[in-house]
């Protein structure tokens, strides 16, 4: 085991971030592990490694919860998002970044692998990795079941602070995963790419789920008035002028007033006059959506 | 499985009404229980009863496999998705993975099962290979047992012996020797389904003896009791073995119960009921007592079926005797 060696190949911001957060032993497997990965890409090797990361890593009693922004961009221009991940599953992800690029077919086969034989932690690392593998394009029927998986923790890292979705999936399977977020309660506002890629279908699909859930007697995501928002038609207003007033939410509410203000539909224009709806309702600090605007 | 008529309530002894009290605060770990075939009311009233953790060995689901891709969904299913659902109640899911012996019969199948068996023995979680032995005493039986025998001292796991129902007391022995004959240490082997004749075998011979409290087919928990009575606790513990027969997810909670109101002291009811299965399979490497002293921690991201699963720690719960359903 020459850690010199290894030490040049890891040194980068993941690599550093593991390094200050593991004992020395375990640093000094998994960098040796992980430095080795490109002299030895072989399928059997990167599974034993990707497999037992837990068993070398037992980073004692605290479960420790790292975030590090965007620490690494992968071959098609995506990053990594690392938002409180344990060890385990950045250590998985950075080991999946320095799987070599082998030819298309071996490469899609290898990491397939890893996801069929995959346990719950293994998906988690395996969906949250989608942005930077090599191949970009070849992970879309991938990522689409992922967003199927009825196992929450693997459907939350496709779904939230993953950019992979909202660059590579077409207009019907992103409206099924918004969807499928509001109805699996994630949490929206941290889906990447809400906003560009809001859509007049999109929007009319929430809107029906919205008159089921009112039908019901359910209470509506307040963001979900927000994507609505550029799209309002006869419809939507007369539900969200309804709730505008009734809703117990006052989120929703102001979610609602908000969606108005930013509309061109006069109706929505008209009833904020006439309701005398103060302009701090259509304000959006502190609020969900407040990243939506930039 | 089994079949059963209304006379067996006459051999059934006398009633004790079921009361968790006589437990509260006692923590319960079933090492054998088939959570794949049981519902989330089971879930529910295992964790209220205390259980904290569970094994689900591998074992044949009723319907026999005709192919390689149900048994590799099948023990993906036990690492993922029920590993998942066991966590949304709090209870901590370890599986054995193996090839039961039943389904051994199916030699061109067992072949391509034993492929596979390397992808999953070393995962996060898996405790050891099980459940594994004889049922009809076959041939090919005993060269899968043979052959998996050595997949577990290879990986450094426990193993978790299936002994059959029929012709019990040799097939159990006929276990043991053949754990002995391919080198296997006997405190890394837990002999499963123990009965009064073949307990004492058992542990003179150093293994593990597990008991399996199931109505009418197997152990009943008063002459459980009985048997603690006489061997005391040592390398003795208690499972459920439920799963699609008539059996009972609570059998180890009731038995400690029943243990209890026999005047069995506390330390010995959290050997039989805990301790001693959490130690013996502590022997992977994958399972610790810190590791079920800690409550599980909910991810608040895990959601399940569209419901936050747990809010404000309870999980949401339907209400079993109200006729209205919202």
């Amino acid at each position: 085991m020459d850690v010199n060696t290894s030490s040049v190949a890891t040194d980068d911001a993941i690599g550093k971030a593991l390094k200050s957060h593991l004992n020395a032993p375990a640093w000094q497997w998994l960098s040796s592990q992980v430095g080795g990965l490109a002299d030895n890409p072989t399928p059997g090797v990167i599974a034993r490694v990707f497999t037992s990361l837990p068993r070398q890593l037992k980073s004692g009693d605290t479960p420790t919860a790292i975030s590090l922004g965007e620490p690494y961009e992968g071959p098609g221009g995506l990053s990594l998002v690392v938002t409180e991940w344990s060890v385990v599953k950045l250590a998985r992800v950075w080991l999946l970044t320095r799987i070599p690029k082998l030819d298309e077919a071996a490469y899609v086969r290898l990491i397939e692998q890893l996801f069929k034989y995959g346990e719950m932690e293994e998906l988690v690392a395996l969906y949250a990795a989608l942005p930077v593998y090599h191949y970009p394009e070849a992970w879309r029927e991938r990522c689409k079941e992922g967003i199927r998986s009825n196992i929450g923790s693997v459907r939350h890292t496709v779904i939230v602070n993953n950019p992979y979705p909202a660059r590579f999936l077409d207009e019907e399977s992103w409206n099924q995963m918004v969807l499928k977020a509001f109805f699996t309660d994630e949490d929206i506002a941290g889906i990447t790419g809400l906003r560009q890629r809001n859509n007049l279908r999109l929007a009319q699909s929430l809107t029906d789920y919205a008159y089921e859930r009112h039908a019901a007697q359910r209470e509506i995501n307040p963001m979900l008035w927000i994507l609505v928002g550029p799209f309002i038609g006869e419809r939507a207003f007369d539900l969200m002028s309804q709730l505008a007033i009734e809703s117990r939410q006052p989120l929703e509410r102001q979610a609602i007033a908000y969606a108005f203000a930013h509309s061109d539909y006069d109706p929505a224009q008209r009833y904020l006059k006439e309701h005398e709806v103060p302009a701090s309702f259509s304000e959006s600090r502190g609020t969900p959506w407040e990243a939506w605007e930039q | 499985m089994c079949s059963y008529h209304e006379q067996d309530r006459a051999s059934m002894g006398e009633r004790i009404a079921l009361d968790l009290e006589l437990v509260k605060g006692f923590r319960f770990f079933d090492p054998h229980i088939h959570m794949v075939s049981r519902t989330t009311d089971d879930y529910q009233a295992m964790a209220d009863a205390g259980i904290v953790g569970l094994i689900e060995p591998a074992f044949w689901v009723g319907q026999p496999r005709t192919g390689i891709d149900t048994f590799r969904d099948y023990y993906s299913s036990l690492i993922g998705w029920e590993r998942f659902r066991s966590s949304q109640f709090g209870i901590r899911h370890f599986c054995t993975i193996g090839l039961n012996s039943r389904e051994a019969n199916n030699e061109a199948l067992a072949e391509q099962v034993m492929e596979l068996l390397p992808f999953y023995i070393y995962k996060e979680g898996v405790v050891g290979i099980g459940e594994i032995g004889f049922d009809d005493q076959t041939a090919a039986e005993e060269k899968y047992y043979r052959l998996q025998l050595e997949l577990a001292k290879e990986a450094g796991l426990p193993v978790q012996v299936h002994t059959p129902h029929r012709d019990k007391t040799r097939g159990t022995s006929r276990s043991m020797d053949i754990a002995l004959e391919h080198g296997l240490d006997p405190k890394m082997v837990i002999i499963d389904h123990n009965t009064e004749e073949t307990v004492k075998e058992v542990l003179d011979r150093g293994f593990w003896a597990a008991f399996t409290i199931y109505p009418f087919t197997k152990m009943g928990n008063e002459r459980m009791v009985q048997l603690v009575k006489e061997y005391g606790p040592e390398r003795i513990m208690v499972n459920s073995a439920a799963d699609w027969g008539i059996s009972d997810p609570l059998a180890v909670p009731k038995t400690a119960a029943l243990m209890v109101k026999s005047g069995i002291s506390r330390e010995t009811i959290d050997l039989v009921c805990y301790g001693n299965a959490v130690t013996a399979f502590a022997q992977s490497g994958q399972l610790d007592e810190g590791m079920l002293a800690k409550e599980i921690q909910i991810d608040q991201a895990q959601k399940f079926e569209g419901n936050t699963v747990l809010r404000g720690g309870q999980q949401p719960r339907r209400d079993a005797g109200s006729i209205i359903i919202s």
